[in-house]
């Protein structure tokens, strides 16, 4: 037998892993399985056998969860981006299922986001920078979307015609402050589409970021999310407007995009000869 | 077309290289491969076969020894049959003698049949009837499928894999088809991709909640799964084909996938990131499928993957990096799929079937060795 693509197991690994094949044959539940997945764990997070093993043992062995999580807390930090840590911090949550425990995860979340987005303090970083770096974080845009649009409607928020306003006016403030991040662009699309609001109601809104004539630097990204205000429904006059847009974003602005545009152009003017 | 300096060459002996080494031995810093190894078998092994060199830079024992080993992997238990993802949990050589701990995966039986594939194998050995009840095993109460079928964690690359595999066999009845659709269709996010998982069903007082901060967003990867899954699945009466995306969804989509080709000219995966090779393949394939690909500007992504490409070969996920199989395989692959405009023969590839992931030949294969023998019954 030739095995594809082994690994070089160091002697530390493959004494570990042979040692833990024996327990798992063997069913022990006990605390050296929980040191001995704890050392597996460390040395390869995506194990996820020696996860499902460990979660199993300690629920046999009627271990304190809490204590668990906060050994958890260090680990997520490490590996951040290894599924299996998350995964295992979601069974104890729901195996703990008490109110400290879920506020102690939301202070951690927090944490954690921090972390993944590079957004934590470090000194010499401006309150103007940490806020920007804050706009510009996409899972903030959709974790807010979720939380005001799809979760059901939460008190106070009942006069959903305010909630769309303040969400407006929420995220002009924040394309006014950062205007060529996208993500705030793509949520002011999002609630509109959600509202079944006319993209022509924030016209007067769009109008000076979408002015062909400035040609700064930031306003060649920010031209790009302006394809749609003028259009639905409107045709005619809009419609040669955006055109007018798109082209000099395919010509000048967003050359990279060139044949998206072309696409949009071709699509508008087709829409208006029907 | 801008102004663009000519398109040096494609280090094609440096990439086959990198991968004809991992081949032979991954060093222990990989050891996090441990559990999805054939996944790399694939990633190399598909490498070779884009650059057409499967049987030069390998030898006949060296492929057959090879399948044996995949064959080795292919596990039957109490949940079907499919593949792990190397013998890293075996406890017995019995095959029969199994613990919860070394039931199949479905990314790797998904990747070890395209493997055996490249490596020309007859699949006279494939389990057919208990790869069907495997992915029954791994579907959820929600549509969802799960990695493994007695837990692990359950996404749209698992969906994905599971319909491959369905449209590999030609049989659908391992997949409760309504329900998976629906669930594609919930895990759309109002910027135009769509999430691993649907938000919603995420939330409550969970870890998740920081996961799905990174996972129910608009990712490129699992935009080509939805879009790949939607488009592999065959008409059903309560969800035909033509309804499953609308044209408004379908319209989001491509612009959201347009946006994320940078000024580097590479992709990027979430709004506003930086672009990395892995998702020129993804977001570039999903507008293949959607029958846009023509909107990328090719010349510039082979120049972003140009820079990606590490002067002792293979290809890194961003210019700088060190490479690496996975990101080395899908810069080809989109190559293959949007080629650039040059005279440069380096640059020629193969036909790549974007649904399933491979060279045409490659599919052709299956379809001849596997599709086209369902009617003979498995057992
Ligand atoms: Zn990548």
């Amino acid at each position: 037998m030739n095995p594809i693509a082994p690994i070089f197991y160091t002697e530390e690994y493959k004494d570990a892993t042979d040692y833990f094949r024996g327990i798992v044959k063997s069913g022990e539940t006990s605390s050296r399985v929980l040191e001995l997945t704890e050392h597996i764990i460390r040395m390869n997070p995506a194990h996820y056998s020696a996860w499902q093993y460990r979660y199993k043992t300690l629920l046999a062995l009627h271990s304190p969860l809490d204590e668990e999580l906060r050994l958890m807390d260090a680990l997520a930090i490490q590996f951040l981006k290894t599924y299996q840590v998350w995964h295992h911090r979601r069974l104890l949550l729901t195996a703990l299922n008490s109110v400290p425990a879920a506020e102690a995860e939301l202070a951690f979340i927090r944490r954690a986001v921090a972390v993944d987005t590079k957004n934590y303090y470090t000194p010499g970083r401006t309150d103007k920078e940490l806020l920007e770096a804050d706009v510009r974080n996409n899972s903030a845009w959709h974790h807010r979307f979720f939380v005001v649009f799809q979760s059901g409607v939460r008190k106070g928020d009942e006069d959903r015609e305010l909630v769309l306003r303040r969400e407006l006016a929420f995220t002009k403030e924040k394309i006014a402050l950062a205007p060529n991040n996208p993500s705030a662009w793509n949520y002011l699309r999002g609630i509109l589409e959600y509202t079944k609001t006319p993209f022509s109601t924030i016209t007067t809104f769009v109008e000076p970021y979408a002015s062909t004539s400035r040609s700064s630097t930031a306003e060649q990204e920010i031209v790009i999310d302006l394809e749609n205000p003028y259009l639905r429904k409107e045709g005619g006059a809009s419609t040669m407007k955006a055109v007018e847009i798109w082209r000099s974003l395919a010509n000048v602005h967003d050359t990279v995009r060139k044949k998206y545009w072309e696409h949009r152009i071709k699509d508008a003017l087709s829409s208006i000869q029907k | 077309m801008s102004t663009k300096i000519p398109l040096s060459s494609l280090g094609r002996s440096g990439h086959s290289s990198h991968c004809r080494m991992c081949l032979l031995g991954l060093p222990f810093s990989q050891v996090e491969v441990d559990s999805s190894r054939i996944a790399v078998v694939f990633y190399c092994l598909g490498t070779l076969d884009l650059l057409g060199v499967v049987e030069s830079k390998t030898s006949e024992i060296e492929r057959e020894t090879w399948r044996a080993w995949l064959w080795e992997q292919q596990t039957s238990s109490k949940y079907g049959t499919g593949f792990q993802p190397s013998p890293y949990m075996t406890t017995s050589a019995a095959s029969t003698d199994h613990t919860e701990y070394d039931v199949p995966h479905l990314i790797m039986t998904y990747t070890a049949i395209l493997s055996l594939a490249i490596l020309r194998d007859d699949f006279k050995q494939l389990d057919r009837s208990g790869i069907v009840r495997f992915l029954q095993a791994c579907q959820q109460e929600d549509g969802s499928f799960s990695a493994l079928p007695n837990g692990g964690e359950s996404d749209l690359r698992m969906m994905y894999c599971a319909f491959v595999i369905s449209s590999m066999l030609n049989d659908w009845s391992g997949v409760d088809i309504d329900r998976a659709v629906a669930y594609i269709q919930r895990c759309s996010s109002y910027e135009g991709g769509y999430g691993q998982t649907p938000f919603g069903e995420a939330l409550g007082m969970s870890a998740l909640m920081f996961r799905n901060f990174i996972h129910y967003q608009s990712l490129g990867g699992t935009t080509y799964c939805a879009i790949a899954s939607l488009h592999l699945v065959p008409d059903t009466p309560s969800s035909p084909i033509s309804e499953r995306i609308s044209p408004i969804q379908r319209a989001r989509t491509i612009r959201w996938l347009a946006q994320n080709q940078t000024s580097s000219g590479g992709f990027c995966g979430r709004t506003a990131k930086d672009a990395d090779a892995c998702y020129c393949f993804w977001c570039g394939a999903s507008l293949s499928i959607l029958g846009e690909g023509g909107l990328v500007d090719e010349d510039a992504l082979a120049a972003f993957l140009l820079r990606c490409q590490f002067k002792f070969g293979g290809i890194a996920k961003a210019p700088g990096e060190r490479p690496d199989p996975y990101h080395t395989y899908l810069s080809l692959a989109v190559l293959a799929t949007l080629p650039p405009h040059t005279d440069d023969t380096s640059w020629k590839l193969p036909c790549l079937d974007t649904l399933w992931n491979a060279t045409q030949d490659t599919t052709n294969w299956i379809k001849s060795h596997i599709s086209d023998h369902n009617d003979l019954g498995s057992e």
